[in-house]
């Protein structure tokens, strides 16, 4: 067995060997002693080299299903010089230190690789030069005659183990600039498929947050109230004190906790309740009449984008088009429910939990329970699926308000039901879009973009969050925040984000946005205002090609650079797809290509209509991603990404009806299954370009692909998701 | 109440209307089964009760006294994986990781039921096991080459 006590109790506890050890800063003594104690060599932030030889790795990322631990594995092993499977990974909690994303700690955006790219890759160097220096210096020869490989120092017949070299390494200086490995010498990167964390999750010893424990811990069941933010004003506790194992049953901002020694204990007791709510935030919200609302919108919106005179261009042209594309409401329905662990003592709280953000959880608990912001711990754990929903902290601040209540770590889990209903929604959206075609060519575009904004929604929130923080924290903060979530006249990138940015030349062109504004939080969903302007977009490109006439390879390579990753990715899946032959009989193709995250993604997807329903027999994917660093975790998160984004396309909805949410569980929000699931073929473009997102971008296309694929089958053009209550609604009034 | 899992004798001190699933993670400490739905309708707390597969969460405990009970830890034999789950590493099936016990004990029941499936009966077995990271290509894979692997064996 590995000894890693030395390590997890000098550096995982707390951040202040850590911080005595990290890169350059003046730790040279801490570092000696602790390498003379543990014969641990604490290289750096992220890098430690054991006495046994493993690499202990701090992964300052979510490990959300995306592959992110193997990722960081990969590139810190081809840096150092160890195999993969010699690299120990461990999630880093919450350290100022590592706000390494905008000034935060939180995986989003898909930028995990092309962060990790650069400084994992550099500690690693730092790690090994320090090593080689000290095997170099040790045998008296030049340091650019050794090499290093297998966990090893060689030269000549000469080996040393990296994990017998800690001590003389800790006494060199951390390489403030180290010498990163020419990307024609790597043997791991783009090599490396297995995965890390493979073997625990089918086993079943994987430890997510869901299954994380604590000394002393006890259980909240949370009862919520039928409206997002509902009060509870009355609270009848019938028997549910005297059930076993219940301590008590408290009422909190959010709703009703029943605390229990067992889970179980107090989920059973909640049927003794009867509680009277107010009537919520958001009482009388319809979805139903907001989306009529905006679909019929006409006032003219914060201009994004506004090159040439598309209006004069579309009236000229000698064919029109002027559409609406609508999307729902979404949930990100992650098989793990949210869940934490808190645990409040005075004025500190620790926290347990599966989050996407250690700084939003900071800042989601100090508000709640009115602590300061550095007060706040928070250890990461193992997510069942995040998409987005875990980079919000609600349950975490939940937690913390029950554990200072009954002054014992609590651990909350939610119901599918609550994780349904609790808000944070992918935001509706109508984007109204006119253009025109002339001989076959593009003449001009016009979009009005209509959601609701993420910053106006979580902007409140944020700073509602940072209240109680004093004034130079709160103001670090709110800074971080807002230059990651705004940038234009309303303060909006994701509403428009894939519109303003298109890569096509539409030679005249305009985007605006209008927000919509109501007191349901929305949040960021699986590739967030892409997951609707990919559709929106290429199905309108697609309108605008039936009018034209046009090939929709031919006509999209007209509106995009030559050279272009879009025109590269084109024309790898015009072969992949087979396009110049006719598909079977009874078949519909559709193509959609998008940009997003910084990388490009083309899909054509083969679509059938069975009795009425939709099916996607399979689809073709082709991504250029720059370099592939594991290119098998690179397919499987594109088939993961078409096959969430075909739920999205096809099936789910959240519909609110008096400020009620409809749907409460995976019958009423239904995923694709097994036997819907299409085949998926991927091929990823060779590059030498610096590795961009693969966690998003394979959603954005697929919707649209499947719309355009039906209209080429049926003639039906459809415009609103989720696409099958469309088509079966299809010419109803 | 006496609970046979995963081959071993188990008392535990519950009432017997208590799922099985909170039983297993509370009681047992076996936390590889999973909480999802809560309604029997994602699948990932499927566990083999009597050589069948349960929903778990659904499951009173007292209907299970006196059955063998496995769980995903009681797969693998001694220091051997189960055929499904190697299949399931070669595929490189889990992403996320929280609904693959489930796939993998529906997948074991499928498999001893119908040794070569076809991709229907496939569809048939395991489109009661939601997975929302979208592993279902590699799944399918994954059990096609278990059936190699189970065949080999023999």
């Amino acid at each position: 067995m590995i000894d890693r006590r030395g390590f997890l109790s000098g550096v995982l506890a707390g951040a202040g060997v850590l911080t005595l050890a990290a890169c350059g800063g003046g730790g040279k003594a801490m570092r000696i002693s602790h390498a003379d104690q543990t014969g641990e060599l604490l290289a750096n932030t992220l890098i430690s080299v054991l006495a046994t030889g493993r690499i202990a790795l701090i992964v300052n990322k979510a490990e959300i299903g995306q592959g992110v631990s193997t990722g960081y594995a990969t590139l810190a092993a081809e840096e150092i010089g160890v195999p993969v499977d010699h690299v120990d990974v461990h999630l880093a909690g919450s350290m100022n230190e590592l706000r390494q994303s905008g000034n935060m700690q939180i995986t989003g955006g898909s930028t995990s690789t092309t962060e990790g790219f650069k400084f994992v890759r550099h500690a690693a160097a730092a790690a090994r030069e320090m090593l080689v220096g000290a095997a170099a210096a040790q045998w008296g020869v030049p340091v650019r005659d050794c090499t290093v490989s297998d966990g090893h120092v060689v030269h000549g017949t000469r080996r040393a183990a990296f994990g017998d070299l800690t001590k003389l390494a800790a006494r060199r200086d951390v390489p403030e600039h180290p010498t990163l490995k020419a990307a024609k010498d790597f043997t791991l990167i783009g090599k490396t498929n297995k995965r890390v964390d493979g073997r625990a999750k089918i086993d079943g010893s994987a430890v997510f947050g869901i299954d994380h424990t604590v000394p002393n811990m006890v259980h909240a069941f949370m009862i919520h109230g039928p409206v997002y933010g509902s009060r509870a004003t009355r609270v009848d506790v019938g028997n549910a004190k005297s059930r076993p194992g219940v301590i008590d049953v408290l009422t909190v901002p959010s709703g009703v906790a029943i605390v229990a020694d067992k889970y179980w204990q107090a989920r059973a007791a909640a049927a003794e309740l009867k509680i009277t709510w107010d009537q919520g935030t958001v009482a009388g919200l319809d979805t139903t009449q907001m989306a009529t609302a905006m679909r019929t919108y006409t006032k003219a919106g914060a201009s994004v984008v506004d090159k040439g005179n598309p209006g004069k261009a579309i009236k000229s042209a000698e064919a029109k088009v002027a559409a609406v594309y609508e999307a729902p409401y979404l949930s990100h329905a992650p098989l793990e429910p949210q869940n934490a662990i808190a645990s409040v003592t005075g004025s500190r709280c620790e926290i347990w939990a599966p989050t996407q953000s250690p700084t939003i959880t900071q800042a989601f608990v100090s508000e709640a329970i009115g602590i300061d912001f550095d007060d706040v711990k928070v250890h990461v754990l193992t997510a069942g699926g995040g998409f987005g929903r875990r980079a919000i902290a609600d349950v975490c601040a939940e937690a913390a308000v029950i554990s200072k209540r009954v002054k014992r770590p609590v651990k909350v889990i939610w119901t599918r039901e609550s994780d349904m209903t609790q808000a944070y929604y992918r935001p509706v959206f109508a984007v109204h879009a006119t253009g025109g075609v002339t001989q076959g060519k593009i003449a001009g575009a016009q979009i009005h973009c209509i959601s609701q904004s993420i910053p106006l929604s979580s902007g409140t929130l944020f700073a509602a969050a940072l209240s109680g923080l004093p004034g130079p924290i709160r103001g670090r903060v709110i800074d971080a925040a807002l230059a990651i979530f705004s940038t234009n006249s309303f303060g909006d990138i994701f509403a428009t984000e894939g519109l303003g940015n298109t890569p096509y030349d539409f030679r005249a062109y305009e985007v605006a946005a209008s927000p919509v504004q109501n007191k349901l939080p929305v949040a960021f969903w699986r590739a967030v205002g892409n997951s609707v302007t990919g559709f929106a977009m290429e199905s309108f490109v697609d309108e605008l090609c039936v009018a034209a006439k046009q090939d929709p390879f031919a006509f999209r390579r007209a509106m995009l650079p030559e050279k272009s990753r879009q025109r590269r990715v084109l024309d790898a899946l015009e072969k992949l797809s087979t396009w110049s032959t006719p598909p079977a009989k009874g078949i519909g193709r559709g193509l959609a290509r998008h940009f997003a995250f910084e990388t490009e993604v083309g899909e054509v997807a083969e679509v059938e209509m069975i009795d009425g329903r939709i099916r996607v027999k399979r689809v073709y994917c082709v991504v250029d991603c720059g370099l592939a660093v594991n290119p098998d975790i690179i397919r499987a998160q594109m088939e993961g990404g078409i096959i969430f984004g075909l739920s999205a396309a096809l099936d789910q909805e959240i519909t609110l009806v008096d400020g009620v949410v409809q749907q409460t569980n995976y019958d009423t929000f239904p995923s694709l299954r097994m036997h819907e699931a299409p085949e998926v073929i991927v091929e990823i473009l060779p590059s030498d370009e610096p590795p961009t997102g693969v966690g998003e971008p394979g959603l954005p296309p697929i919707a649209a692909a499947v719309a355009n694929a039906i209209h080429t089958l049926t003639g039906v053009r459809l415009r609103r998701m989720p696409l099958q209550r469309a088509w079966n609604e299809r010419g109803a009034a | 109440m006496k609970l046979d899992v995963n081959g071993k004798p188990v008392e535990v001190n519950v009432p017997a209307d208590t799922p099985l699933l909170w039983v297993l993670r509370e009681e047992v400490g076996l936390t590889g089964t999973k909480f999802g739905c809560g309604k029997a309708l994602c699948g990932a707390c499927t566990v083999h009760v009597d050589g069948k597969p349960k929903r778990s969460c659904v499951t009173a405990v007292g209907d299970c006294t006196a059955q063998p009970i496995i769980t995903i830890e009681g797969l693998a034999t001694d220091k051997e994986l189960h055929p499904v789950q190697q299949a399931w590493l070669e595929e490189n099936v889990p992403q996320c990781g929280y609904c693959q016990a489930g796939q993998i004990m529906t997948a074991v029941i499928l498999l001893r039921t119908k040794p070569s499936p076809t991709d229907a009966e496939i569809d048939d077995a395991m489109s009661a096991n939601l997975c929302r990271c979208g592993t279902y290509p590699r799944i399918r894979k994954a059990v096609h080459r278990a059936a190699a692997l189970l065949q080999g064996a023999k």
